[in-house]
């Protein structure tokens, strides 16, 4: 079939701008990859003599899904109402120092959440 | 594999994989639903009664109880100050007389927001116990909630303020829309709304807060006997927010 | 006649200075809009009274274009007009990136930009119109590369099929767009006859531009061009531009005949800088001077005065953009009929709006963005065809029956 779209020069038109994204992706692959590759920080209970004796959920939950909990938790309180006994105010009985607990692996794997925008933690 | 097909197979894969990370976050964004026996707020409908007859002109203790309590932004300059209550002096000629009244204004919490209707995301939407509250995590800040509010309740972040009065309550970040949300947080645990409050507070008690589906409630006493008024009732918004003589 | 595409050789040193400052455009509008972002929206004109400024005026003057474009287009494809099939592919090309355009100066708008790609399609809110129009959009665009492909490779019958569509389509997204002032709370914005009065200003821009696209490229790069062809485009506008005046004056006329909007009416009219925009830029320079050069015997006829009147009604409808979206928010809402609000901690009454250097720079960044993506096409794809003339008879009759 003979192609009428453009000159040999098409083939720059299309290239640059997929050679762009590309890097961008592979930017990405590669620092992830880098990141899990590591050792996780770990994470210190700093006042273990509080009121709770364990977490809400465990250690294996919360490393890999916590996210998923807290969005949890956001939607029944924001949409629901629900202010219940999951709250996330109450992580920081046990976990009180932002630094030790969140930041430690978020800056591991250069996550940047922007919870810290708008709440409060010590 | 000349240069034609090396192309169109990079290009296929990258749309794959672009398209499926785009995907992944599509899908994991969706949200938690509730069944409705499951849910707290359902069977109430909160309104509020403004008794303009006892409230002071010159008090504005209810808007620094909102203020503090709700961390609302605040830098001095009217073009971007928000304000959840805010007090406006109105002047007029009712007959041959002239009348001039303070009246505190606020989200009317209508029954048909228009606000939450325009909104792109249901980041705006009307709890089932009838607040109409903003879902600060999800609004985008397209701002067309303003527009379409016809009282001028709704606010946008548009600076971020550096206080942070009340600690134990989020502020907005810039890029946000706002507006009252008669204090969800409080009356979910059973407290009256800070300006309630801080209104009983300084003794004018004025304000009252209380939910119109029970029958037997103050709040429906009132708006049943008395002559209550809202603002623009014309427009068929429905506002929760009743006026005593207004 | 044999019709041959063909891009631009792109050497020549007002090639590449037109493309340094387009892509210096593009730059700043990047550098602003990051500002912005840091920021707040506060840096630009924006307050909380006016809470859409330059953006959304110019996005919806893109998305206008982008109809109109489509317009012109739609001669070969859906009308069968064998003598404007030479612009067909550069008008579809505009088409994509003036709704590109459109899309960045919403996206630029927003605040809370890193939440627009996901929110919107998650939380679909079918009774919002700024939920519908994207699905619009995104349809307008991907039937524009569509209609591009088709005409690219010479599918004579997807060609039409297409052309169709993206005909209907660009109604759809005129009437959703102006819906989103029309079916809107405001005294000035609340009116059905808005999506109307918005397609047909935006089929005036759209052909004015392409007209004035048309004899430039041409021109400059010293193609063959039939004055014919421009004058037909021509009259086609001047028939655009009545209808644009007519929605114009039913729309001003109800407004001040009915009593309770009489205010606004006057507001709208009198009451401000706006009004100048509305008289001078829309009525007087966009309306009845171009009529007049259109209609009028000697100018009617001739490419220059076709072209001086394109470059009117393109500033024109800019003019008239803004005066749709802003004079209906700067007029304040009526909270209590009859009374006056004379203290407030808000701006209450009569808001002010003014322009900021920030989001011009915004502005110009999209303008670069789609300048250069425009002189990067004209110079890898085969957008221009070689000669544009009237055909004779017979030849069309001899297309006729190879296509067949
Ligand atoms: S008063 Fe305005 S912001 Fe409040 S619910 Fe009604 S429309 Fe929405």
């Amino acid at each position: 079939m003979k192609i009428n779209i453009g000159n040999n020069k098409t083939a720059v038109f299309v290239a640059i701008p997929i050679l762009i994204i590309l890097i961008l992706i592979l930017y990405g692959v590669i620092s992830n990859v880098v990141a899990i590759g590591s050792e996780p920080p770990q994470v210190l209970l700093e006042r273990p003599d509080s009121k709770y004796d364990k977490c809400v959920r465990d250690t294996e939950y919360m490393r890999f899904h916590h996210w998923e909990l807290l969005r949890e938790i956001r939607e029944n309180v924001v949409r629901y109402g629900k202010r219940g006994e999951e709250d996330i105010n109450k992580c920081k009985e046990c976990h009180t120092s932002r630094v030790n607990f969140c930041d430690q692996c978020h800056n591991a794997v250069s996550m940047s959440p922007d919870c810290f925008g708008c709440h409060n933690y010590p | 594999m000349d240069r034609r097909d090396f192309i169109k197979t990079t290009g296929g894969l990258i749309l794959t994989v672009g398209s499926g990370t785009y995907a992944f976050r599509i899908l994991s964004a969706t949200g938690v639903s509730v069944s409705d026996t499951d849910n707290p707020l359902i069977g109430k409908k909160w309104g509020m009664v403004i008794d303009l007859t006892k409230c002071r002109p010159d008090c504005t203790d209810c808007l620094t109880a909102c203020r503090t309590e709700n961390n609302v932004s605040f830098h001095g300059d009217k073009r971007w100050d928000n304000h959840w209550i805010r007090k406006v002096k109105i002047e007029g000629e009712v007959g041959h007389t002239k009348v001039e009244k303070m009246v505190p204004l606020l989200c009317n919490h209508c029954d048909n927001p228009p606000c939450a209707q325009v909104c792109p995301v249901k980041a705006t939407y009307k709890r089932d116990d009838g607040i109409v509250i903003v879902d600060h995590h999800r609004c985008i800040g397209c701002r067309y909630c303003m527009i379409a509010c016809p009282y001028n309740a709704r606010q946008f972040n548009f600076k971020n303020d550096e206080d942070w009065p009340n600690e134990e309550r989020p502020k907005r970040s810039h890029g946000v829309a706002e507006a009252c949300n008669l204090c969800a947080h409080r009356l979910d645990v059973g407290q009256m709304p800070a300006c309630v409050e801080a209104c009983q507070k300084c003794g004018a008690n004025a304000i009252l807060v209380g939910d119109l589906n029970d029958p037997v409630s103050e709040i429906n006493r009132i708006t049943s006997t008395l002559s209550v008024k809202r603002i623009r009732e014309d427009l068929g918004t429905e506002p929760k927010v009743y006026y005593l003589g207004l | 006649m044999d019709l041959k595409f063909d891009s631009i050789e792109g050497d020549s040193t007002q090639y590449r200075l037109m493309m340094i400052t387009f892509a210096s455009f593009a730059i700043a509008g990047f550098i602003a809009t990051w500002y912005v972002i840091e920021h707040g929206l506060w840096v630009t004109g924006m307050n909380n009274r006016v809470p859409w400024g330059l953006q959304i005026v110019m996005a919806v003057y893109y998305i206008g274009l982008s109809a109109g474009s489509l317009v012109i287009s739609g001669l070969y494809g859906v009308f069968g007009k064998l003598e404007y099939k030479p612009f067909a592919r550069i008008a579809v090309y505009l088409a994509t990136l003036f709704l590109i355009a459109g899309l960045l100066s919403i996206l630029t708008d927003q605040g809370r930009i890193d939440r627009v790609f996901v929110e919107p399609f998650v939380y679909f809110n079918l009774q919002s119109m700024f939920s519908i129009n994207p699905i619009l959009y995104i349809g307008h665009i991907l039937i524009c590369l569509l209609y591009l492909w088709a005409l690219f490779y010479e599918r004579k019958k997807l060609t039409s099929v297409v052309a169709t569509l993206a005909f209907g389509w660009a109604f759809c997204v005129h009437t959703g767009t102006g819906a989103i002032f029309g079916f809107g709370a405001r005294v000035l914005y609340e009116s059905p006859l808005l999506p109307a009065s918005f397609v047909a200003a935006a089929m005036a821009s759209g052909t004015a531009l392409m007209i004035l696209m048309i004899v430039g490229l041409f021109r400059i790069t010293k193609r063959r061009l039939d004055d014919e062809l421009i004058i037909w485009l021509g009259r086609f506008l001047a028939i655009c531009l009545l209808v644009v005046v007519y929605f114009m004056f039913v729309e001003n006329a109800y407004r001040a005949y009915v009593v309770e909007l009489r205010d606004a009416a006057m507001y709208y009219l009198f009451g401000g800088l706006h009004s100048l925009f509305f008289w001078v830029g829309l009525i007087v320079i966009g309306c009845f001077i171009p009529i007049f050069l259109l209609f009028y015997r000697k100018t009617g006829k001739t490419v220059r005065g076709i072209v001086i009147a394109s470059a009117l009604v393109v500033f024109g409808v800019l003019c008239e953009r803004y005066v749709i979206v802003l004079p209906g928010l700067t007029h304040p809402p009526e909270l209590f009929p009859g009374m006056e609000i004379t203290e407030s901690v808000l701006q209450e009454g009569i808001a002010s709006y003014s322009l900021s250097f920030l989001e011009i720079l915004q502005a110009l960044g999209v303008f670069g963005v789609i300048g250069f993506l425009f002189g990067w096409g004209l110079k890898y794809l085969k957008l221009l065809p070689t000669e544009a003339r009237i055909l004779k008879h017979y030849e069309t009759t001899e297309i006729t029956s190879k296509e067949k």
